[in-house]
């Protein structure tokens, strides 16, 4: 067994500190100024010394160092800082955020890792026959729609033309529901934002199933297998789908590791109160902390999901563990 | 082998862990915002007052309204936006004069308002029995505090507001005199009908007030509304304050819903999901939306404005002529028949509406594409190298006009304004950027001493700015302590003169002359070329309410709009 | 900016030959088909799309067949001059991309020790970049304009090809004749032209056309946050018109929704299902 690559690690250090320097940087070379968010109202009728003045609160008028090294400072404290919007620690609108983000990126992932696996599965099986060509085809056409017209078209089609479902937010908004009709509240709003994330990310899955499966298939030990009169099922289940689930599974923490970065384009056609959204109005606003720390949750994220890949595969590949 | 596997386990529990942690958050947050809305309604001593129960039906009516981008926690120091954050402010909150359906300052807390001659000494005379939320009387002391509460702790708008005020005296239980420095003709409408008047008793003990965060425990005005609940980015309710001076408002409680785009409203009022959209809605919606049962429009004239700026101080702008050319140029009738479909009026080039009394009808802008070509060939300005486009010192007559991508029907009217001046050598390329961009090159650090990053642009101002009429001066003036919204960088010593003497005059009939001039003079400089004044348009499902109030250039979202009829003033 | 769909080490052969051509085939009447019309859109469209040439909003009619635009243009004549903006974005931005994956790719790949790990931790932060102010960012400095639209996608999407080219290029760096001509003592720069770029260009093909099917969505996405140029005509900003006009909503939606969606979706699958087929044929060679 190898020790843990010290090389590795070193990597893992500069990738981090040239992300966290940049995600400082790139606020701040964004054109725009964060006065107008945080004096609020009518930036315009302010004297040129208060304009001063709430510069030097939120501290922008010192040094560009200065505030490089409080950005580290915070990180190491795990204090995050206040928006400059709302004035609300920064920690406690991500944790408000962040869930609702999960839900939609994990109820994407649990039915796009569903539909994925198996029909990439199907596929590989029977690679060329009558179900992989027309699944092929149809899963690099899901792949290839604009997330924001499926969107917009489900609105159109779900909420206002059938009123089946809500076309906006999260929750029905100050209704106050408990308990089932809470959960009922809830599952109803995010139906139609996991259906559009699902039906664009099952395409990746399908690929991925689809290729490590005949990667495996064209393995020595399932010839051998197959040689030595083992039901299909037996070999499907038993030997293929177990040895080439590692990829997959790879792929599917890297991608929720991206949905930290929320959906930007969905959670806006759908309301929807996620991380994505909070970046998208941090950015147009110019809410430099609230940028820091959002993307710093992203670059964590990225970051830990890779390690976790790296981790998780020699595990979950059996032909890796045997070597 | 087995090390590698324990390190995943931990790994896992470590990301369970942080899970749990997360949700486990938000359920505190949530009971939080939760349990002061009850301590709030039990704190009223009578919750269902007899008037109220014999007027209406047993149903509580409760309208769901729209907003595009949240406002905060809706104090005067954290909302967001000038509309419809200050609309919704004021719903919790009252000023000492409230504005009418005509958009004229009206009595409201204080039940009469007098001046001296020279307009430097405001006195009046408070109303009785008005009480905060929470129970507590209003006071003349509240007032007197508030006032010096907002110049002290600055918050722009109401600190703005009450420069000049020298004094504010209170005499008895009802009466406040307000002493001002300089004669102000408008400072019932600047002022008195613009500032919350906040409770003594919650904020004398806040000293930060831009960093401390208002609950509904503490977000007490006097207001026929209370804020009960608030969820960040989502949703505001109010309740129906029953006690409120002019009585309990019509509508019971009033839910406000945040968008993330202006899409969202327009889906969620056709699905029954709101039952009015608290932004103007796009021109091409009003006939769509009308033809829907049971949806309505509330339509009218508003005073926000869309206009071309330009570099004043640098070539060829600096040319008068030039300015004159495409303020010649532009067609607003196409621009308001094309891309408003007609519901906006026309825009004056004497930057009056035609709707306000002192509008100056000798200006009307009337397209002249020959004059225009006339005045560029007399002033130098050829096409030398037969290419279309005329050139100037600098080169080529070739500009490029700056947008902001969040806003396309400005965009739209870029593109025509864009083919409009083609006709005269002019060539313009659009360039939409993002909203921040925009303001940045038109508006540096919104200080006008920090120059300008553009050569033309699109640009609009908010209604407060059109409302009252003799704020011209800060458009306009060369001065930048008076003219402080002066982007263009415009100068003329004969506009600054009757733009600052028109500050202070007390004689309405003068004042009235002085516009009257000062609309010519602006219409011959061209400061900046007005295009139009779009409509508010409003949709509303009347099967849940109808009785919304438009008040002249402002629009539906007031108090107005939710007080009984015979309430409002 | 989504993780790379496809794992570096490719299995042998994904679908019989004849049936991988046969899609491959398919997408390419689609690409030509577009490319055509993108050709000779002046002929085939019945008005310039820059005019206003009738009222605002009308639906299709003999004179329009999809009907008019918010100002009146007509929406067939810009469907068809789309297909020039956004084929042009896509290929000129899969360029873009390919060039700057390429030049890094092959340059990790065969100087994997210090040079390489450095380009590659790069890359890495390119990766977790986050994606909505970087975009801001290059926008305001290069301005806003088409070339620029291209310039941005490009070196948003150049990351994963770079990946995908570097462990081609390890793995060719250690075949025979590589060695074999290094060891008698051939300069890196003709190594590289002579063994490494021909071998590498096969497999950048697939890419780059996979490529292009990215850009594609991309620029529609770009334009629908605005953030595109939506004064040029293409199919992201008739959508955004589209949208900030209402069209989702109203019975619009079929002349001015569906046509640019369906469009930017055929010429997606188009390229994608080139780009199926030529890894299918380069994939026995590696």
């Amino acid at each position: 067994m190898k020790r843990l690559d010290l090389s590795k690690l070193g990597q893992y250090v500069i990738v981090i500190i040239v992300a966290v320097t940049l995600n400082f940087a790139l606020p701040r070379l964004m054109p725009g100024n964060p006065l107008a968010l945080i004096a609020g109202v009518d930036v315009g009728l302010l004297t040129a010394e208060e304009r001063a003045q709430i510069i030097e609160d939120v501290g922008l008028n010192e040094p560009i160092l200065n505030q490089y090294a409080d950005y580290w400072v915070s990180i190491a404290t795990g204090d995050l800082g206040q928006s400059y919007r709302s004035g609300r620690p920064i920690k406690d609108i991500i944790a408000e955020r962040l869930p609702w983000t999960l839900l939609l990126a994990g109820g994407a992932l649990i039915i796009s890792s569903f539909f994925g696996i198996i029909l990439g599965a199907i596929s590989a099986w029977r690679r060329g026959g009558k179900a992989d060509v027309p699944l092929l085809t149809g899963m690099i056409a899901l792949q290839s729609l604009p997330s924001f017209w499926l969107g917009m078209l489900l609105i159109s089609v779900f909420a206002v033309n059938l009123g089946l479902l809500p076309s906006f937010g999260a929750i029905s908004p100050a209704a106050n529901y408990e308990g089932w009709e809470y959960f009922k509240d809830v599952l109803e709003h995010a139906i139609l934002p996991i259906v559009t994330l699902s039906v664009l990310s099952t395409p990746g899955v399908y690929l991925t199933m689809r290729y490590s499966m005949l990667e495996v298939l064209g393995e020595d030990f399932i010839r051998t297998a197959r040689a030595k009169g083992a039901s299909e099922r037996r070999v499907l289940f038993g030997h293929v789908t177990r040895n080439a689930i590692a990829p997959v599974v790879t792929f599917l923490a890297i991608r929720f590791a991206f949905s930290f970065g929320g959906a930007v384009i969905i959670e806006t056609v759908f309301s929807y109160p996620g991380l994505g959204r909070l970046v998208f109005e941090a950015v147009s606003g110019r809410d430099f902390p609230v940028m820091q720390a959002s993307f710093l949750v992203f670059t964590a994220a990225v970051l830990i999901a890779n390690l976790i890949a790296d981790l998780l595969y020699p595990i979950l590949d059996p032909r890796t563990r045997a070597a | 082998m087995n090390k590698k596997r324990a390190r995943a386990v931990i790994l896992l529990l470590v990301l369970a862990l942080i899970a749990a942690a997360c949700s486990s958050g938000t359920t505190d947050t949530t009971s939080g915002d939760a349990s002061p809305a009850t301590t709030a309604a039990g704190g009223t001593t009578d919750p269902e007052p007899t008037e109220t129960t014999a007027a209406t039906t047993d149903e509580p009516v409760v309208v769901r309204a729209a907003v595009t981008g949240g406002e905060d926690t809706l104090n005067p120091y954290t909302y967001v936006s000038g509309f419809p954050g200050w609309n919704m402010l004021m719903l919790q909150y009252d000023s000492l004069m409230q504005f009418d359906v005509n958009g004229d300052p009206q009595p409201w807390l204080a039940e009469s308002v007098e001046t001296n001659d020279d307009l430097t000494v405001w006195t009046l005379t408070l109303a009785e029995g008005v009480m905060f939320s929470d129970g507590e009387q209003l006071t003349v002391d509240d007032v007197e505090f508030t006032f010096n509460y907002f110049t002290e702790k600055a918050a722009g708008r109401f600190a703005r507001d009450l420069r000049g005020v020298e004094s504010v005296t209170t005499d008895g239980d009802r009466t406040i005199t307000i002493t001002l420095d300089a004669p102000n003709p408008a400072f019932d409408l600047v002022a008195l009908a613009d500032i919350p008047i906040i409770p003594e008793h919650i904020w004398s003990e806040v000293t930060d007030p831009e960093e401390h965060q208002f609950d509904s425990v503490t977000n007490i005005g006097s207001g026929p509304y209370v804020l009960v609940d608030y969820v960040e980015d989502q949703s505001y309710r109010f309740e129906a304050n029953p006690d409120y001076f002019r009585g309990a408002p019509a509508v019971d409680e009033l839910v406000v819903v945040v968008f993330a785009d202006d899409s969202g409203p327009l889906a969620a009022i056709r699905s029954n999901e709101i039952d009015v959209i608290f932004e103007r809605i796009s021109p091409e919606q009003i006939d769509l939306l009308d033809a829907l049962d049971p949806i309505d429009i509330s339509q009218g004239p508003e005073f926000t404005t869309q206009m071309i700026n330009f570099d004043v101080t640098k070539a060829p702008f600096d040319d008068i002529a030039v300015r004159q050319a495409i303020s010649k140029a532009v067609d607003r009738q196409d621009i308001v028949d094309t891309v408003f479909l007609g519901a906006a009026t026309v825009g004056s080039p004497g930057w009056v509406h035609p709707e306000k009394a002192v509008y100056n009808p000798a200006v009307a802008a009337e397209r002249d594409v020959a004059g225009a070509n006339a005045l560029l060939d007399e002033a130098g300005y050829t096409d030398s190298d037969g290419d279309g486009i005329r050139e100037f010192s600098g080169g080529p007559m070739s500009f490029e006009m700056l947008t902001n991508s969040s806003d396309s029907l400005r965009l739209r009217i870029a593109e025509l304004v864009a083919e409009m001046l083609a006709e005269i050598g002019i060539e313009v390329t659009v360039s939409s950027v993002e909203t921040a961009t925009w303001e940045e090159a038109v508006w540096p650090g919104f200080d006008i001493a920090n120059g300008r990053n553009y050569q033309m642009a699109v640009w609009g101002w908010s209604a407060p700015v059109q409302a009252n009429t003799i704020r011209v001066a800060e458009l306009v003036d060369g001065n930048p302590d008076i003219g402080f919204l002066n982007l263009t960088g415009f100068s003329d010593p004969a506009v600054d003169a009757i733009a600052e003497a028109l500050l202070t005059e007390a004689d309405p009939a003068v004042s009235a002359q002085q516009i009257g001039e000062l609309q010519v003079l602006i219409a011959e400089g061209v400061p900046f070329v007005l295009l139009a004044y779009p409509d508010g348009a409003y949709a509303y499902n009347s099967a849940v309410y109808d009785g919304w109030e438009f008040i002249a250039g402002q629009g539906i979202v007031s108090k107005l709009s939710l007080l009984d009829a015979s309430a409002r003033p | 900016m989504t993780p790379p769909a496809i794992p570096a080490n490719r299995p042998r052969r994904l679908l019989p030959r004849s049936l991988a051509d046969r899609l491959g085939w398919f997408g390419a009447i689609i690409v030509g088909f577009l490319i055509l019309m993108a050709v000779f859109a002046p002929r085939l469209a019945p008005y310039d799309p820059s005019e206003r040439v009738a009222r605002p909003f009308l639906p299709p009619s003999s004179e329009h067949l999809l009907g008019t635009n918010d100002v009146g243009q007509d929406l067939l004549s810009e469907l068809i001059f789309g297909a020039r903006v956004s084929l042009t974005v896509g290929i000129v931005a899969a360029v873009v991309a390919m060039l700057i994956g390429t030049t890094v790719g092959v340059i990790a790949g065969y100087y994997p020790k210090r040079l390489g790990s450095v380009l590659m931790r790069f890359v890495d932060v390119v990766l977790i970049l986050p994606f909505l102010p970087l975009l801001i960012v290059l926008a305001a400095y290069l301005g806003r304009s088409l070339t620029n639209t291209i310039i941005v996608i490009g070196v948003l999407i150049w990351a994963a090809p770079a990946r995908i080219i570097r462990s081609q290029v390890l793995s060719l760096r250690s075949r025979e004749y590589v060695l074999a001509s290094r060891s008698m003592g051939a300069k890196d720069r003709w190594v590289i032209l002579r063994h490494i770029l021909p071998r590498t260009g096969l497999l950048a093909t697939g890419s780059f056309v996979r490529a292009i099917s990215g850009a594609i969505l991309l620029e529609a996405a770009l334009s629908f946050l605005g953030l595109g140029d939506p004064i040029q005509k293409s199919w992201g900003s008739i959508l955004f018109w589209a949208q900030s006009r209402g069209a989702f909503l109203t019975p619009a939606w079929k002349w001015w929704v569906l046509p640019p969606g369906l469009a930017i979706m055929a010429a997606s699958l188009g390229f994608a299902l080139i780009a199926f087929a030529v890894e299918e044929r380069i994939n026995p060679k590696l």
